[in-house]
């Protein structure tokens, strides 16, 4: 297979060579990192001075890096994880997942039925319905949130569900203004589904989505008066953006230009009118207005003629609605005129990463990541990805994980890094220390907390803004907008309600409930050795041991639990004591 | 649209051990001197773009004539409105609880105020067509309006909001206390807001308090924390994250006992209790809002904690997005008259609580709003965005009245920032800046012409017009 000859593999191969040299160096000293790096080997034509490129067998990955690698790619490493990655080169196993059957799907919560009635009387006021849960089951996203969380810590797709989670939280949709469970779950599968797809079609679908046309009022939208609603956020949050940037993600020409204007807002508008809810829904009342179905969220939206814009419209990217069109073709133009755009391949380029890897990627990053976009193609490591269509997601995604800057043993550097946000430091522990979760208390309670609760985001805008600035620094952090002093504390005692509370028992009114809760059967092994055992959780949870002077600590605080100071529970405690610091620590907070 | 269904769960709080057994020492209260020195700011942010156009409208025959007409479905009933004192102008029904505060005089409403770079006519606003930084950018876009409003810039990109400058450049003991979570009015180049939660929540990690580390077990596991909070960072956001958890650790010793606290629960402060009585239902406030302003009350009433003799405080109300279904079945009732209420409620409590504290001349509470809304309802019953906006400024030091100039109801008149015979919906044009509203606020909190400059890029676009008049 041949590789493309591109400047960055061989300066990539350069640094992976001395990189690999430094860690062979290393390893006599104890160090956690295992041999060379991750990179892949190029087999781009070598200057005449270079040694000759080695064939691309990529080796597997070190301890560190396939930490590294869990935490950008999954719901959080655990011992098991990282010994299976560890036989694999990054791209391999990313390859892996990217073709790995898809297994989660949301399943659990109502039916349609909350739709269907035609008594007049509200769903949850019926007699055969009434009951404390009748919301929560068929309205709330609490089943949606039991399903995300026993997903994420318990099924094997993990990169699909960390791509649609990223998905989730670009192209939002929230229960506190939707309810209809069935619906939600609905849109939920869709970017399930499409997570390794097309973005067009990720596009298309969340354009069609009965539950985005309640959420944003593109339902029965009506070119007597449009609602700009939906066609403003589909440009400035889901497609484009209001900047229009380069390649590589700055803003072209160095200052903020304006990638739209209202003209264009509402000739959006005008080509997304003419849409109705799917058929299927009743309501004693009938459905408003003429010709259009009842509010029903099992399907796409249907077209509706008579309230489709039948002018001409000028689009971006040269595009154009034709006059006469029907909402399907005009709906075509629509998303073409978007992937056309150059501005689209920078703009959710740059966030992916962001989602997954670094909050601050450089501009080289981005540009790299958004040639893999706009080309829906990338390799690495001996591997192809992508089919070679605009758009392309697994091309996106594996060009975000395999890229210099998301791999290796070596730190990223003072722009590196992302806030582990709350969903995944709450998944992430649980799966580093064998736990198990039915979701329930990781809502209300924990998601309300640290301020993430899943599918409950308060605005359109998500929990957080992807460029949040972070005072201190010049740089953006995403997960900070949701960051304070509170939920700093909040963040510690999420750990002792886990390690010392014992988590939550299972709850009886949640279907097939097993609470949340941790098994730290596995470290009792290493229990008598405070050293041994801080430096399994270290490797662990940062992929490394950590620096002297705060290892001294922690051992100092794990070993003072011995069968004299507590007879019966020492083992224990020295265990609870060791992972609550070393996941409490900045080296798993930050993810590196 | 989605049925409205208040969610009431049972909560599980946190139940952290040693925490708030009587590690809250008396705090002895400012003495009168410097209580009479002390001023403090409130920011009430309502999120979504209020719809000002219905929270004040006029009531002389002519111009409600013209309001009824072009609000139609959405007018509020002329014998519903509030009349404010004798002015030309009434406040929407469901802000009831601000018409005794108005003639007290301690309410001041300020008309059109919104983002500017510098004054700007209809003609100007034409001519410019978008092209250059005379138009503040991406107008009708909720995230950039709200960074537009908390940052008094017209920089969408701004990283700093102007209450975080402002604590900045004027030096004060503590950042922007935030009781309505992060937001960006409160960042400062160098630090970020200090944002506390409600009352009823823990604030402090279970173990590691005072009370916690005389057992030799949680003092090894404290001095371990704070060694990885203190090494050395390799990212820079690392450093930034260690640095805010060095601070949460310490502040918790000295308000988490104060924070938690609901009221009538043992050492809840009887006055502002009382004043808060009426949002008060089973020992919880029932409003978002309400929860917050009481925070806020019992942070002002010891805030020697937080220091200083100069403090800024930030709230936020959200759901004000009203495009759809604005008004129920009538004008009088649906989601922005909920809103109202809670905002009116809310602020008439805090003033109440101010006054039992002996701080009602020295603590100003305003409001800010990505944007106003259309004067020209849609065709879901709502109204979409727009710009110019009305806003409440309460307080004792408050000259009380109506500030600033009432747009012409015209739509596509002269006050109308449209563009093309299509887009005529009512969106004013502001007459006032928020670089002039924040500089009313920040001069009465007695920052100097220069500090002003520094803190508002644009103030010196607006001449000597640099104060409102509304304190």
């Amino acid at each position: 297979m041949r590789l493309p000859r591109h400047p960055f593999m061989r300066r990539h191969a350069a640094r992976a060579g001395a990189l690999a040299m430094l860690l062979a160096l290393l390893a006599g000293c104890g160090g956690g990192g295992g041999g060379g790096g991750s990179a892949a080997a190029p087999t781009s034509t070598p200057a005449a001075t270079e040694p000759p490129p080695v064939a691309p067998a990529a080796p597997p990955m070190s301890q560190r890096d396939a930490v590294r690698l869990a935490a950008q790619a999954s719901f959080g490493a655990s011992e098991a994880m990282v010994t299976q990655m560890r036989t694999q080169s990054a791209a391999a196993w990313v390859q892996a997942q990217l073709q790995l059957p898809q297994a989660s799907r949301y399943t659990a919560g109502g039916t349609s039925a909350v739709h269907t009635d035609t008594s007049g009387v509200g769903f949850c006021d019926q007699p055969a319905n009434k009951g404390d849960q009748c919301w929560r089951d068929a309205f709330s996203s609490q089943p949606l949130l039991w399903d995300f969380y026993r997903n994420a810590v318990g099924q094997p797709d993990q990169l699909r569900q960390r791509v649609a989670f990223a998905l989730q939280q670009i192209l939002v949709v929230s229960n506190l203004e939707v309810e209809g469970t069935y619906g939600l779950r609905r849109y939920q599968n869709a970017l399930l589904d499409h997570a390794f797809g097309n973005y067009r079609d990720v596009l298309r679908a969340v354009a069609l989505s009965p539950v985005m046309g309640d959420y944003l009022n593109g339902v029965n939208n009506d070119k007597a008066a449009p609602n700009e609603n939906f066609p403003r956020e589909l440009l400035q949050l889901f497609a484009v953006g209001t900047c229009l940037l380069e390649t590589d993600g700055s803003l072209k020409g160095g200052r903020c230009q304006a990638t739209y204007d209202n003209t264009t807002v509402r000739n959006y508008a005008y080509a997304l009118t003419g849409w109705t809810y799917p058929a299927g829904g009743k309501s004693k009342w009938g459905c408003a207005p003429k010709g259009a179905n009842c509010r029903f969220y099992d399907g796409e939206m249907a077209p509706l003629a008579s309230l489709h814009d039948g002018a001409e419209r000028a689009l971006l990217a040269g595009g154009r609605k034709a006059a006469g069109s029907t909402p399907a073709q005009a709906l075509d133009a629509v998303l073409d005129s978007l992937l056309a755009h150059p501005n689209i391949a920078p703009f959710i380029g740059r966030q992916l990463i962001q989602a997954l890897v670094r909050s601050n990627p450089t501009a080289g990053y981005v540009g790299r990541v958004s040639t893999a976009f706009q080309s829906g193609k990338f390799s690495s490591g001996g591997l192809s990805f992508g089919t070679g269509r605009a758009g392309d997601l697994a091309a996106t995604v594996a060009a975000v994980l395999l890229d210099a800057e998301a791999r290796g043993d070596a730190s990223p550097g003072p722009s590196g890094g992302r806030l582990r946000e709350p969903v995944l430091m709450m998944t992430g522990v649980l799966r580093a220390l064998n736990g198990r979760t039915d979701g329930d208390a990781l809502g209300w309670w924990w998601g309300e907390a640290l301020r993430q609760h899943v599918f409950r985001s308060p605005s359109v805008f998500n929990f957080y803004p992807p460029d949040y600035p972070v005072p201190g620094t010049q740089l953006t952090g995403g997960a900070f907008g949701i960051h304070n002093a509170n939920t700093s504390l909040e963040r510690l005692n999420y750990l002792t309600y886990l390690l010392n509370w014992g988590g939550s028992d299972p709850v009886a009114s949640v279907p097939g409930a097993v609470g949340t809760k941790v098994t730290l059967d596995a470290f009792d092994t290493d229990a008598a050795d405070a050293d041994k055992l801080v430096d399994r959780f270290a490797l662990l949870a940062h992929g490394e041991p950590l620096p002297a002077g705060p290892r001294a600590k922690v051992v100092e605080a794990v070993a003072w639990w011995t069968d004299k100071t507590d007879a019966k529970t020492w083992r224990i405690n020295r265990v609870r004591t060791a992972a609550y610091l070393v996941f409490a620590a900045p080296q798993y907070q930050i993810v590196r | 649209m989605a049925h409205h269904h208040p969610h009431s769960p049972s909560r599980r709080r946190l139940l952290a051990g040693a925490l708030g057994l009587g590690t809250l020492g008396a705090l002895a209260p400012l003495r009168s001197a410097q209580a009479a020195d002390f001023k403090a700011l409130v920011c009430v942010f309502l999120y979504g773009g209020n719809d000002g156009m219905n929270s004040v409208v006029p009531m002389d025959a002519g111009r409600y004539a013209d309001y009824a007409r072009v609000r139609a479905g959405l007018a509020l009933p002329q014998a519903s409105l509030g009349r404010l004192g004798t002015s030309d102008f009434g406040l929407h029904p469901a802000l009831a609880a601000l018409n005794p505060l108005f003639a007290a005089g301690k309410l001041a409403v300020q008309f059109n105020v919104g983002p500017l770079q510098a004054p700007l006519t209809q003609a100007q606003y034409r001519a410019d067509a978008g092209r250059t930084a005379l138009t503040p950018p991406s107008l009708f876009s909720h995230s950039d309006q709200q960074v537009l409003w908390e940052s008094a810039s017209t920089d969408a990109q701004s990283r700093t909001g102007w209450g975080g400058r402002a604590s900045a450049a004027l030096g004060l003991a503590s950042p922007v206390i935030s009781v309505g979570g992060n937001g960006h009015f409160g960042l400062s180049e160098l630090a970020a807001p200090l944002v506390l939660p409600g009352p009823g929540n823990g604030f402090g990690a279970a173990g590691l308090s005072s009370a916690d580390v005389i057992w030799k077990s949680n003092a090894l596991k404290l001095d371990a924390v704070k060694a990885l909070a203190e090494q050395r960072a390799d990212t820079d956001l690392a450093g930034a994250f260690q640095k805010q958890q060095l601070g949460a650790m310490a502040l918790s010793e000295q308000l988490g006992p104060l924070v938690k606290r609901k009221p009538g629960e043992a050492g809840s402060n009887a006055a502002i209790d009382a004043a808060f009585a009426p949002l008060i239902a089973n020992g919880n406030v029932s409003t978002g809002l309400g929860r917050q302003l009481y925070q806020a009350a019992k942070l002002l009433d010891v805030r020697a904690t937080l220091g200083g003799n100069r403090q800024i405080y930030f709230a936020q109300l959200g759901g004000f997005d009203t495009h759809g279904e604005q008004i129920g079945a009538d004008a009088l009732s649906g989601q922005h008259a909920a809103l109202l209420k809670q905002l009116g409620d809310a602020l008439a409590c805090f003033q109440a609580a101010l006054t039992a504290l002996g701080l009602a001349e020295s603590v100003t509470t305003f409001t800010q709003s990505d944007f106003g809304r259309t004067f020209k309802p849609n065709n879901s019953n709502g109204t979409d965005h727009a710009w110019g906006n009305h806003h409440f400024v309460l307080g004792g030091a408050v000259k009380g009245g109506c500030h600033g100039r009432y747009p012409a109801l015209a739509v596509g008149g002269p006050d109308d920032a449209s563009m093309n015979s299509w887009d005529e919906q009512g969106r004013w044009i502001p007459t006032s800046s928020v670089d002039q509203y924040a500089a009313t606020l920040l001069g009465w909190m007695g920052a100097s012409a220069g500090q002003l400059d520094t803190i508002l890029p644009n103030l010196a676009n607006f001449g000597s017009a640099r104060s409102l008049g509304f304190l």
